[in-house]
């Protein structure tokens, strides 16, 4: 169903064209970029699509929610190896200000989230905030990763490697969300959880403010924010998995 | 070295100035906070050659840097040095220099400064070493701490986690043992970034070290997989294969999904050089094959978080032992493989070595030779070209001639026997004993029987033949009937003999043909025309013989050598011969058909024609003497003897025949010029058969035994 995909482009343009962020020009040539990322996004989730029926297909393989897990668990895992290759590549290009990893400046955009930063912590919060968050941190990726595509294309110094790994984790976060968005689905049909899913629509806000803030930020701090950002989500997928089925090779 | 050195043997000193000490060292060491200065150096290198002679003291010099008076210490003989007393914090310069036994002082070393620490200062930086979480909840920092300075140190770890301002310090100093800061599971926060720095502090002051960015998250270090189990099972077609299984390490929560691991396990044989890795991924089994049987392996776990993170250590050595798949079956299908292919060769190398040549001339027929009709192949092997040019058709080629050196060959001349017969002719038993002796050697005597044979068979009176009988009047009438007798007795003999040497070279000796060995006698030699009828009549005396006595019994055509042949080819040559050429003995033969009678065709009658003429009536002559002593020489046919020998040979177609030694030579005498009249017209063959059936009138084993007369008895008789 079309509707999934659709919405990866749906979120910046109905919003303010009156606004004077100094990204509004950005945010207009962002639209080709977002059409691009839209068809290479339906191409790379045909795989998903075959095999994700909806509910009102009877005749395809239906997958079971561990299935679904398993995929976007290794979905997100290959994120998280893509962009770090990409922030050690960024280092060497680019070296740290101050040659040091915790410089106060770097501040990641999504720092302003509330995430459980341990294990406990993520096995406490119930499952649908969980979800929630996953969901938000990977909502909170997608429009500062398509800029920084464009903004990483002017670097000609960058090899040819490193631009087509950047453009190549854009994409996956993209249908990294919508899988997540997939299981959650699934999750809620069966009733593993509520469906109480109303921080959506607060994220979409969010996104926008945090987008500028990942403007101010260098290419490798990015990448660096995002590397982190991309383990936290794979890691609560895994908590959220094996909280639900715990006897699926957890 | 030495000669190259002054000496002075007189003068003990030596008024040369050594050089100054060497590498002089300085050093400050500090203990209860004395600081001490240890100076070392080294003699000149030159006097390292006489040391033993020449001995070295020393002298030390130091100052303070900004003063100018030298303080001057006296080592004596050593070459190091102790300096106590110094100001902390102040600069020294020191210098040595050394005497040679009380002779001059060599010139101060080089100057070498040293500070003298303050008995306090701060202590160096230490460093932070690492920082390892071992299951992702915990963590801990190690560091090394730099120089104290000489008083105790005092370490602090403070860290402050990204995004905040706060300094905290270390929660545990203890549990991960010196120099080292355990964080636990409350003060360990993930996705942050620790700065950690250590502080030493003593009393004169502290130092920080450098500070340390540590993300957890990329941390982690496992413990070795523990529980590691390894079992050899059966797989379907009963080979064995190696199944590993393990657990994490118990601190590891793989079960919440917190920390994920992946293995690897290497292994390799006992004795290998190299290990096999093998990454295995997220599951805690794994199935070997291919291993080798009856070796012996070594395997080992590690494991690491599945996304950045340090492999953990090895696990400890585990070994199995692959069993050796020996099946029975196995090896009996291959003894009995072994078994069958080793008589397959052995059956078919004898067959080769029996049937070699048969199976050569299969497969490499031999060449056939010529083949032209009426032309026997014998002719050639035997190199008779005068059959083989008869039956060409030619005739007298080679000339030959009637010498009896040709025959010699075919002679035997018997030396012991005769010459004990000749003697003892009136000594039975000598005769009797010699007659056993005269076993063929196959001298080319005819023989219808061996005289051994005969000589047993022929033990009883023998009858001469009806033949002889007539002729032999006083002694074979006596004996007709015993001769007879014998004579079956002996023609059973000579039959049997007579069958029995078809075929042997060994023919049974004519009993009439027997030379005196130790007389002169002129050896008969065959006519080499003849020789071929003589031979065979020697050899297969046997039949040609009873053929021919046969014939002149039964008056039979004059081929009666037709069938005494042995050969098929000398058979034809007898019916050539005896048709074109007419031998002597057929001639005889026809001739004397009546007188057949006594010749008994059974009986092996073996002349050994001499000679025989193509152009007169070829006439063999034998010369029989009758035990009697009857002129009727052919009728002497029932000698016990074997033997009949021929004496000589007279007018050229005579043949002399001593039958008995014991008839008085007179009569032996006599006879031949009876017989020179009498034999022509008597069968000379019959002679010729009845010497076989040399039967002395009383076919007396002495008579018989003495075959040989002397013929120089009665040779001049015929002469």
């Amino acid at each position: 169903m079309p509707a999934y995909i659709g919405d990866a482009g749906d979120s910046p343009a109905p919003a303010d064209p009156s606004s004077s962020v100094p990204g509004s020009g950005l945010r207009s040539a962002m639209a080709p970029a977002r059409a691009a990322g839209r068809a290479g996004a339906v191409a790379a989730l045909a795989l998903l699509w075959l095999l994700v029926c909806g509910p009102g297909d009877s005749g395809c393989h239906l997958l079971t929610v561990a299935d679904l897990f398993d995929r976007v668990i290794r979905h997100s895992g290959r994120i998280h190896s893509l962009s770090t290759t990409l922030y050690a590549e960024l280092e060497k290009h680019f070296p740290p200000r101050d040659n040091e990893l915790g410089k106060p400046a770097r501040k990641c955009h999504t720092s302003g989230m509330l995430t459980p930063n341990g294990k406990e912590y993520a096995q406490k919060i119930p499952r649908e905030e969980l979800t929630h968050l996953i969901l938000k941190l990977l909502q909170a990726w997608k429009e500062p990763l398509s800029h920084f595509n464009q903004h990483i294309e002017h670097h000609q110094e960058l090899p040819d490697d490193s631009l087509s790994k950047a453009k190549q984790i854009s994409n996956m976060v993209h249908e990294l969300k919508t899988g997540v968005e997939k299981v959650t689905e699934k999750m809620q049909s069966m009733g593993i959880i509520s469906n109480s899913l109303n921080g959506m629509a607060s994220s979409e806000g969010t996104g926008l403010s945090i987008s500028n803030e990942a403007n101010m930020m260098s290419d490798s701090d990015f990448i660096h924010c995002f590397r982190r950002d991309s383990n936290k989500v794979q890691s609560y997928l895994k908590i959220l998995k094996c909280r639900i089925m715990p006897e699926n090779s957890c | 070295m030495e000669a190259f050195l002054p000496i002075t043997p007189c003068s003990t000193a030596r008024t040369v100035q050594p050089d100054a000490p060497v590498n002089l060292s300085l050093e400050t060491k500090t203990s209860a906070s004395i600081t001490y200065l240890w100076a070392k150096w080294s003699p000149p290198p030159l006097a390292a050659v006489s040391s033993n002679s020449h001995v070295y003291h020393y002298e030390l010099r130091l100052k303070p840097e900004e003063k100018e008076e030298w303080e001057t210490i006296s080592v004596g003989l050593q070459t190091h040095y102790k300096v106590t007393g110094l100001q902390a914090g102040v600069k020294y310069i020191v210098q040595v220099r050394c005497m040679l036994d009380l002779g001059e002082w060599s010139e101060w070393s080089s100057e070498r400064n040293i500070q003298i620490p303050n008995g306090e200062s701060p202590p160096e930086k230490p460093t932070i070493i690492k920082c390892r979480s071992p299951e992702k909840e915990t963590f801990t920092c190690w560091w090394k701490p730099g120089s104290d300075g000489g008083h105790h140190i005092n370490h602090t770890l403070l860290y402050s986690k990204e995004g905040e301002e706060k300094v905290y310090e270390c929660p545990d100093y203890k549990t991960a043992g010196p120099n080292s800061c355990y964080f636990d599971k409350k003060h360990t926060s993930f996705w942050t970034i620790y700065n950690i720095t250590v502080r030493a502090t003593n009393e004169m002051g502290s130092n920080v070290s450098d500070p340390h960015y540590v993300d957890v998250t990329y941390i982690v270090q496992p413990d070795p997989p523990v529980n590691i189990t390894l079992e050899l099972k059966k797989s379907v077609n009963r080979k064995p294969y190696l199944v590993l299984t393990w657990s994490p390490p118990p601190l590891a929560d793989v079960r919440s999904g917190w920390l994920t691991l992946e293995y690897e396990l290497r292994l390799k044989p006992e004795e290998g050089e190299e290990w096999e890795t093998i990454f295995v991924g997220q599951q805690t089994q794994c199935k070997m094959f291919s291993l080798n049987p009856g070796k012996r392996y070594i395997v080992q776990i590690h494991c690491k978080p599945d996304h950045h993170g340090s492999w953990s250590e090895w696990s400890p050595e585990m070994y199995i032992q692959i069993p050796t798949d020996f099946r029975v079956k196995d090896m009996v299908v291959w003894i009995i493989v072994g078994v069958l292919s080793s008589l397959i060769c052995l059956i078919m190398s004898w067959t080769m070595i029996l049937k070699g040549y048969r199976m050569m001339a299969f497969i490499l027929p031999p060449v056939p030779g010529p083949k032209i009709k009426g032309i026997d192949k014998h002719l050639l092997e035997t190199g008779k070209s005068e059959e083989l040019l008869s039956a060409l058709g030619c005739h007298g080629f080679p000339p030959t001639s009637d010498c009896d050196e040709l025959l010699i060959e075919y002679l035997e001349v018997e030396d012991s026997e005769d010459q004990q017969l000749m003697p003892s002719h009136d000594n039975p038993s000598k005769n009797m004993k010699m007659i056993p002796k005269e076993t063929d050697s196959d001298s080319g005597r005819g023989s219808c029987d061996s005289p051994s044979l005969l000589s047993e068979k022929c033990r009883e009176p023998r009858a001469l033949p009806s033949a002889l009988q007539t002729q032999d009047v006083r002694a074979v009438q006596e004996n007709k009937g015993a001769k007879r007798s014998w004579e079956t007795q002996c023609i059973a003999s000579e039959q049997e003999a007579l069958l029995f040497n078809n075929e042997s070279t060994k023919s049974s000796t004519w009993p009439a043909v027997q030379l005196l060995p130790n007389n002169q006698l002129p050896v008969f030699a065959y006519h080499s025309t003849v020789e071929a009828h003589t031979i065979m009549l020697s050899t297969t005396n046997v039949n040609i013989s009873s053929v021919l006595v046969g014939n002149e019994e039964k008056h039979q055509s004059r081929y009666p050598v037709a069938e005494a042949v042995h050969d098929n080819m000398e058979k034809q040559r007898e019916m050539e011969y005896s048709t074109t050429e007419q031998t002597t003995v057929q001639v005889k033969q026809n001739r004397h058909n009546d007188k057949s009678p006594f010749l008994n065709p059974k009986l092996m009658d073996y002349v050994e024609v001499h000679k025989v003429r193509q152009d007169e009536e070829p006439t063999v002559l034998l010369k029989h003497k009758d035990n009697n002593g009857k002129t009727e020489k052919y009728t002497v046919p029932g000698t016990s003897k074997e033997y009949t020998k021929v004496s000589t040979v007279v007018d050229h177609n005579i043949l002399v025949l001593m039958p008995d030694s014991r008839i008085q030579h007179t009569p032996v005498s006599q006879e031949p010029a009876m017989e020179t009249s009498q034999n022509l017209q008597q069968g000379q063959a019959e002679k010729n058969m009845s010497y076989c059936l040399t039967a002395p009138s009383d076919c007396k084993r002495e008579t018989s035994g003495s075959e040989y007369m002397d013929p120089s008895s009665f040779m001049p008789s015929f002469k």
